[in-house]
């Protein structure tokens, strides 16, 4: 039986043909028809070899740039501005999140106008000066800087098309203006402006750093692709400040200046054992947290960028060098009569006539012509060096921006009328600080410690500037001068003794002398063992103006609560001040 | 022989092809978690600085004093009505 071939529903050919005996193999076709056929191919191949190496090799980092921006974010990592707090963890300054709304104007415009009208009501903005903001050529228009949360979420939900926020930070001020003047105030970019905010910038600031990453198709972080540049946080700003203290020294220097009509006024408290600067105030002062209304007056901080003639306030000084190099003793007499002095040409005087006084009651009673001649017995250039190396005239290092020198005349130049008057602080100007700085050397037992705005976690080392005994002796007639003879009774605080001296002087105006005043008083407490010094100092006050009456009852309130404050015991029985009828006026 | 250990391999490769694609999608789920907990932990930052002002804020000695004086009618000490208790010397 012959195999009959299966037709095969696959055959090439209708006739029933099988495919190896079609005749069209057979067919001589030119050669160069499949030549052309294999360049064809091989070139189509050599074209997608091209192509692969370009997409590889050449173009491959603008494709992976393309990629990456479809898929790779960077994303900034904001930084926080240290806190500023008081020795006590009490906060004084900090920042808290908050955005800055920022519009594209021309997508805003095209808002239904009661949207408008409900936005300009939350950014608290006229609509008038609203549209004026968005009446602009630039893509960028900030609305309004730091607005709080709460409203940032009110304004989202008005859903005004090309409204924006971006995130900023606002600095805080619990205390308000209590502390305005040492701790300062941030602008709106959180850099520091004044006091220890700018003083401190460089370690308050903080680094912002930044990471890129893949974000998936919700927005959320899978991946870092790069090392992520950390953001540093600023370092916390510990002062010195006792904001309690603070608080006592504020409103006491409050209630005179308001009582005598006063210009300005400031006080300074320090501890005499670390040199820290426990209270700082000034009047006028400011509202950090609301500077719509903020004057020159309100920004100067007078007891560290002011300087005035101190008066009487700088007498110590003068007869502590003339004890320290044995000139006089407490008990030496100086005849003070007839109340006038001539040297050259001109005469000073006391207000009124002491007649014979002891070193002691020079002080205690503030004789301009007793310290005047005490201080004729020395060299200009001894005085000079004093007064220089507890820091008058010299820049102080302080650690805060803007602190001034103040002035003293070379000693060359000093005449003999001019040496007399600067003795009992004349003719020489400091600030209300560098005073209270100096006064360390009688608190201290004759060593000078520098000043610190700064929580110190060490005391730092003196340098001795008179010796301990006169030092003692200084501080024995102070406390007479606050005693029921002297021109300061109302300095005196019931339960403590105190020590201290007044001050006034005729303010300068166009080159003379005015009759206007700065009344002032440096005192320390107690005097038994000094563990505070208070600076006080009232300008142009009304009604009174000697120190006496002015700056040393805000010393005496001061000292009394703040001694309270910090658990110091009292080392007097005395309960109540005996201030007599008439006191003694100090001379000026 | 051969082509049993072609098909042994062929398996782990296909196992280890698998468990990185779960090892991916780990990594990529805790990342997603800890950068959740650092949002809380910022978030908790930003709260506790709040928290900090307002203790601050309530804590001024002006308001201290104001309530003390106005709602009860505290007055301030004097040492003629305090006793002072010193303790013994050691």
């Amino acid at each position: 039986m012959a195999a009959v071939p299966r037709p095969n529903p696959r055959r090439a050919t209708a006739r029933g043909l099988p495919f190896s005996a079609s005749p069209l193999l057979d067919v001589k076709l030119p050669a160069w028809r499949s030549r052309l056929v294999l360049f064809v191919m091989f070139a189509a191949f050599l074209a997608l070899a091209g192509r692969a190496l370009w997409l590889q090799a050449l173009s491959t980092d603008f494709l992976q740039k393309q990629g990456a921006a479809r898929y790779a974010r960077t994303l900034e990592l904001p930084a926080t501005r240290g806190k500023i707090t008081d020795r006590n963890g009490e906060v004084l300054a900090s920042s808290v999140p908050v955005k800055a709304v920022w519009a594209i104007p021309d997508d805003v415009l095209e808002a239904p106008p009661e949207k408008l009208r409900a936005l300009s009501a939350l950014l608290e903005m006229p609509e008038a000066e609203l549209r004026k903001k968005l009446d602009s050529d630039r893509n960028f228009v900030y609305l309004k800087r730091q607005v709080e949360q709460e409203t940032v979420d009110k304004i989202m939900k008005l859903q005004i098309a090309g409204i924006e926020t971006r995130k900023e930070y606002k600095r805080f001020y619990p205390q308000a203006d209590v502390t305005s003047h040492v701790v300062g105030f941030t602008n709106v970019e959180d850099a520091g402006q004044d006091g220890m905010e700018l003083g401190m910038q460089k370690t308050l600031a903080g680094v912002t750093g930044s990471r890129r990453v893949i974000k998936d198709r919700l927005g959320r972080i899978v991946e870092d692709i790069a090392a992520v540049r950390e953001p540093h946080d600023g370092r916390d700003l510990v002062l010195s400040l006792d904001s309690k203290i603070q608080y006592i020294a504020f409103t006491h220097l409050k209630e005179a200046v308001d009582r005598f009509k006063a210009k300005a006024g400031g006080v300074v408290v320090v501890d005499i054992k670390t040199g820290e600067v426990l209270a700082l105030a000034n009047l006028p002062t400011y509202n950090p947290n609301n500077r719509a209304i903020l004057t020159g007056a309100m920004l100067r901080n007078r007891v560290i960028t002011d300087t005035f003639e101190p008066g009487s306030t700088l007498k110590p000084f003068s007869i502590a060098l003339a004890l320290d190099t044995k000139r006089v003793t407490p008990n030496t007499i100086v005849q003070t009569s007839p109340g006038r002095l001539t040297i050259g040409t001109a005469t000073i005087g006391d207000s009124h006539a002491h007649g014979p006084l002891t070193v002691s009651q020079i002080i205690q009673k503030s004789s301009n012509i007793g310290t005047a001649k005490i201080a004729l017995q020395m060299q200009p250039q001894e005085m000079w060096e004093m007064f220089t190396t507890i820091g008058f005239g010299q820049q102080p290092k302080f650690g805060f921006p803007g602190a001034v020198a103040g002035r003293v005349r070379p000693y060359k130049s000093w005449r003999p009328i001019e040496q007399a008057t600067m003795s009992y602080g004349h003719g020489i100007s400091v600030s209300l600080l560098q005073l209270a700085h100096a006064y360390t050397i009688f608190a201290r037992d004759g060593d000078l410690i520098p000043l610190s705005f700064q929580k110190l976690t060490a005391p730092p080392v003196g340098q001795r500037v008179i010796t301990e005994k006169t030092a003692r002796e200084m501080r024995a007639m102070l406390e007479t001068a606050t005693g029921p003879e002297g021109t300061a009774p109302k300095a005196q605080v019931p339960g403590y003794r105190v020590a201290g001296k007044t001050g006034t002087a005729y303010k300068i105006a166009g080159g003379r002398y005015v009759s206007k005043y700065v009344s002032s008083f440096v005192g320390f407490a107690p005097a038994s063992d000094p563990r505070i010094i208070i600076a006080v100092m009232v300008d142009e006050p009304s009604g009174a103006h000697y120190g006496g009456e002015v700056a040393a009852p805000v010393f005496s309130a001061i000292a009394g609560s703040a001694l309270r404050a910090m658990n110091v015991g009292p080392d007097s029985t005395v309960t109540s001040i005996i201030v007599p009828a008439t006191v003694p006026q100090e001379s000026m | 022989m051969s082509g049993r250990l072609s098909m042994v391999l062929a398996t782990l490769l296909a196992c280890s092809a698998l468990s990185l694609v779960n090892a991916q999608y780990q990594a990529r789920r805790l990342f997603i978690e800890i950068e959740r907990a650092q949002a809380v932990t910022r978030q908790l930052e930003i709260e506790w600085s709040q928290l900090q002002l307002d203790q601050s804020t309530l804590g001024k000695h002006a308001r201290i004093e104001a309530n003390a004086r106005r709602d009860l009618n505290m007055v301030p000490l004097t040492p003629a009505r305090t006793q002072y208790i010193t303790g013994e010397a050691r």
